[in-house]
């Protein structure tokens, strides 16, 4: 370690001295071999940034460090890029949530346009230099391309993986039930969400006396089926009126009250066991089949498989109620107060390449959001054992597909807490559905105008 | 006769101080401390002195409370454009309802956390002033080691064990007959007593180790003398022990009711949003949500300030409480 430092500082020594008799000389050109070590700074959570694929990169680029510095408690990530972008200072990448992109859209100016930037060019990678990312857009999925985007249409930036949503579900609890358990006869259970629900009421009507008491149910929350229906739609809360920030519909957007009726239906039929996710209840629960659906974006087949190894096989993946459906995704981008913007965007291009988000899928089980892919035989005939062998990539991808892109203001978070703690308020029972309603309308009221 | 005669030892070891340190006080307030060799600079060196410390508070204390008193009076954007809007935001805030479930969810807290622990710290203190007993520093070091853990890891152990569903204590609730499962997240005391129970796992052998410190500095000589004269143990806790604690209790509970204004990651970690009913948003995680979740800095600002005030409502009513019983004490 000492010794590589001491040897990089006299290679680098070298070189600076050789440089300038070269410019004394006025006849020597640099070597460009030699390049000069840089190090990039990214601040990321979870996995978005994978080992394996960074060790790839070191092996093309000796001369460059990838330091990583991971925070997962979540809304410190946006916290950190709100201090980073007043004080003018920051990381060379920041990997942004989507839950953020509404709030990060409305202030380009602590992005770099990467419609600026130009690749160096990586020809073992299959990247030809000069390209900015108005030419790398097409690979991607065009709607999760835009929530990349700024309100002033500069790209802050580029997708990592997109959520996809399917429903993930329990043969053995199936056929129990006297359900079919092939993934394409129960997708045809559910062709629309009443249909999901009546399905439920199905199942639930088998259970014995015992697992009822035990709160066994057939979705593991029904909670999540409001998000699901709301990124169904074509807006969410609020309306592109080409202002900066959009406009506020979310008290006048009947997709907002389809998606609360719908949830609460599914709330009072009961076939939710009321289990949050994430919550260690869950993680048993998982292993005990307390419940026998999740509504699973692309990312969680990961989770399942980490808390439930001994399900394996048990698993399945069918397509969601009404179409498609998508939960979550991340994108990297450029602060405009990075230090080696070039390295970033070089590694940046690199690390989001189609290849590489193959990769990605393959190892880990991120979606990738390059849609260029979605044909390619290598995404469409995987499968994975531990969900039956089903065929995973043509499934997400048939489902991200379907999607609209949704205009996202800055309150998007606030407000999906709110209505997600009026669902709650049902489920607990504590308040009725149209008392929860009106508490969560006043509760935004004062989150908009205090 | 004995202890008699050791108290009249002590305060002669202690008179010489005593009157040293009157001596030097009031020639203080007379005059300035005579440095030797250095009578020029007499008087400006105790400013280098505190210089250090008052630069640093200057720097990240006072500096950002008088911030934070400027943008409450904004509509404030770190990022884009902030508008004056005077007491806009604090008449807002005395008109939310949140603010005054915050204020009790606090305060219901603090006591579910404050007193069950002080008994139990006092009673373990006790056991562990036995000088009879085995392995005494073992124990005594093995107190500190909740109040080292991240508070992360005990949310997460806790809220495994309260779990609703497959937690050990509804299990245990249910072999001792109890039916239904308890629902510590949903219900407003029940998550009151998980969070206060994390709490109290975490301080209980700080405040132990305090009690245990201020027991050890009780002269034996009181036990001895209440022991010929025929106390019992609980009578010697009651009528000795306890009566010499009164500032040390004093104390625990300053510490505790400053601490108690303070919880937020033990809810935080339950629920981000303090609950679906925000049945245990405390009064930080309140500020933190609308700072860094709904971006209304000015509006957290205000609730800060309006923190600021209760802490000194409560400073008040500690300070004639225990002025009162240093009064008692004395007589």
């Amino acid at each position: 370690m000492r010794n590589g430092m001491i040897t990089k500082f006299r290679t680098k020594a070298l070189v600076a001295s050789l440089s300038a008799i070269a410019i004394g000389a006025g006849v020597f050109t640099a070597p460009a071999k030699a390049a000069d070590p840089v190090t990039i700074t990214i601040w990321t959570f979870g996995d978005v940034i994978q080992r394996n694929l960074v060790a790839e990169y070191k092996a093309l680029h000796p001369e460059v460090t990838l330091q990583i510095k991971k925070s997962d408690l979540d809304p410190l990530d946006g916290t950190n890029m709100v201090t980073a972008c007043t004080s003018k200072t920051g990381p060379d990448i920041v990997a942004t949530e989507v839950s953020y992109s509404g709030y990060w859209r409305s202030y380009p100016k602590c992005f770099t346009d990467l419609r600026t930037m130009k690749t160096t060019g990586e020809p073992t990678a299959g990247i030809p230099a000069g390209q900015t990312a108005n030419d790398i857009a097409k690979n991607y999925l065009p709607w999760r391309w835009q929530q990349g985007v700024a309100f002033d249409g500069s790209v802050i930036g580029i997708p990592t993986d997109v959520g996809g949503l399917e429903v993930a579900y329990r043969t053995d609890l199936f056929k129990k039930a006297g359900l079919p358990t092939d993934r394409a006869a129960v997708a045809k259970l559910w062709p629309n969400w009443d249909a999901f629900i009546a399905t439920g009421q199905k199942y639930d009507a088998k259970l014995s006396a015992a697992d009822k008491k035990a709160g066994v149910g057939f979705i593991d929350n029904a909670g999540t089926i409001y998000a699901a229906i709301m990124n169904q739609g074509t807006a969410k809360y609020y309306a592109n009126d080409g202002s900066e920030n959009g406009k506020l519909i979310y008290a006048t957007n009947p997709q907002v009250k389809l998606a609360w009726n719908t949830t609460i239906k599914a709330t009072n039929a009961g076939i939710g066991t009321r289990i949050g996710q994430y919550t260690s209840d869950w993680n048993i629960g998982m292993n005990k089949g307390t419940f026998a659906t999740i509504l699973a974006p692309a990312w969680m087949m990961d989770y399942i498989k980490a808390q439930a190894p001994d399900t394996a096989g048990k698993w399945d993946i069918a397509a969601m109620p009404g179409g498609g459906g998508n939960q979550g995704g991340t994108q990297l981008g450029i602060p405009s107060y990075a230090q080696n913007k070039q390295a970033a965007y070089d590694f940046l291009t690199w690390y989001l390449a189609p290849a590489q988000e193959l990769k990605v899928f393959k190892s880990y089980g991120l979606f990738p959001a390059a849609s260029v892919l979605y044909n390619d035989p290598a995404l469409v005939n995987f499968t994975d054992p531990f969900f039956n062998n089903a065929p995973v990539g043509k499934i997400y991808a048939a489902g991200v597909q379907t999607l609209k892109p949704i205009f996202e203001g800055k309150l998007e978070r606030a407000i999906d807490t709110a209505i997600g703690a009026g669902l709650g308020r049902v489920a607990a029972k504590k308040q009725t559905a149209d008392k929860s309603w009106a508490q969560v309308l006043s509760d935004l009221n004062k989150v908009v105008n205090n | 006769m004995m202890s008699q005669i050791a108290e009249r030892e002590r305060k002669k070891a202690l008179s010489p101080w005593k009157s040293k340190s009157t001596n030097s006080s009031s020639s203080k307030a007379k005059k300035a401390v005579q440095f030797p060799g250095v009578k020029s600079l007499n008087g400006k060196w105790g400013y280098l002195y505190v210089a250090p410390f008052v630069a640093m508070f200057a720097i990240f204390g006072l500096a950002p409370v008088v911030y934070s008193v400027y943008i409450s009076f904004f509509h404030w954007d770190p990022l884009g454009t902030s508008t004056f809007t005077g007491f806009r935001n604090f008449n807002n805030l005395l008109h939310d309802s949140d603010l005054w479930l915050a204020l009790r969810n606090t305060f219901s807290i603090w006591a579910l956390s404050t007193f069950p622990q002080m008994f139990m710290a006092i009673g373990l203190a006790n056991v562990l002033r036995n000088t009879r007993l085995r392995g005494k520093s073992f124990f005594r070091t093995i107190l500190l080691v909740p109040n080292i853990t991240s508070v992360i890891a005990i949310t997460i152990v806790f809220s495994q064990l309260f779990g609703r569903d497959f937690g050990i204590i509804n299990d245990i609730l249910g072999w001792a007959g109890f039916g239904h499962h308890i629902d510590f997240i949903e219900g407003v005391i029940p998550s009151h007593i998980q969070i206060a129970t994390m709490i109290t796992w975490r301080w209980i052998g700080y405040n132990t180790l305090i009690f245990l410190a201020s027991m050890l500095a009780i002269p034996n000589e009181l036990f001895e003398s209440s022991s010929v004269d025929g106390a019992t143990k609980w009578q010697q806790f009651r009528y000795v022990t306890l009566p010499q604690l009164k500032n040390t209790i004093t104390f625990v509970l300053i510490v505790g009711t400053i601490g108690g204004l303070q919880v937020f990651a033990e809810p935080q970690q339950l629920a981000a949003d303090g609950g679906s009913s925000k049945q245990f948003l405390t009064l930080t995680l309140f500020l933190y949500n609308q700072a860094f979740v709904n971006n209304k800095y000015g509006y957290a600002a205000a609730i800060g300030i309006f923190i600021t005030f209760i802490v000194l409502i409560i400073s008040a009513v500690n300070f004639v409480i225990t002025r009162k019983i240093s009064n008692d004490g004395t007589r």
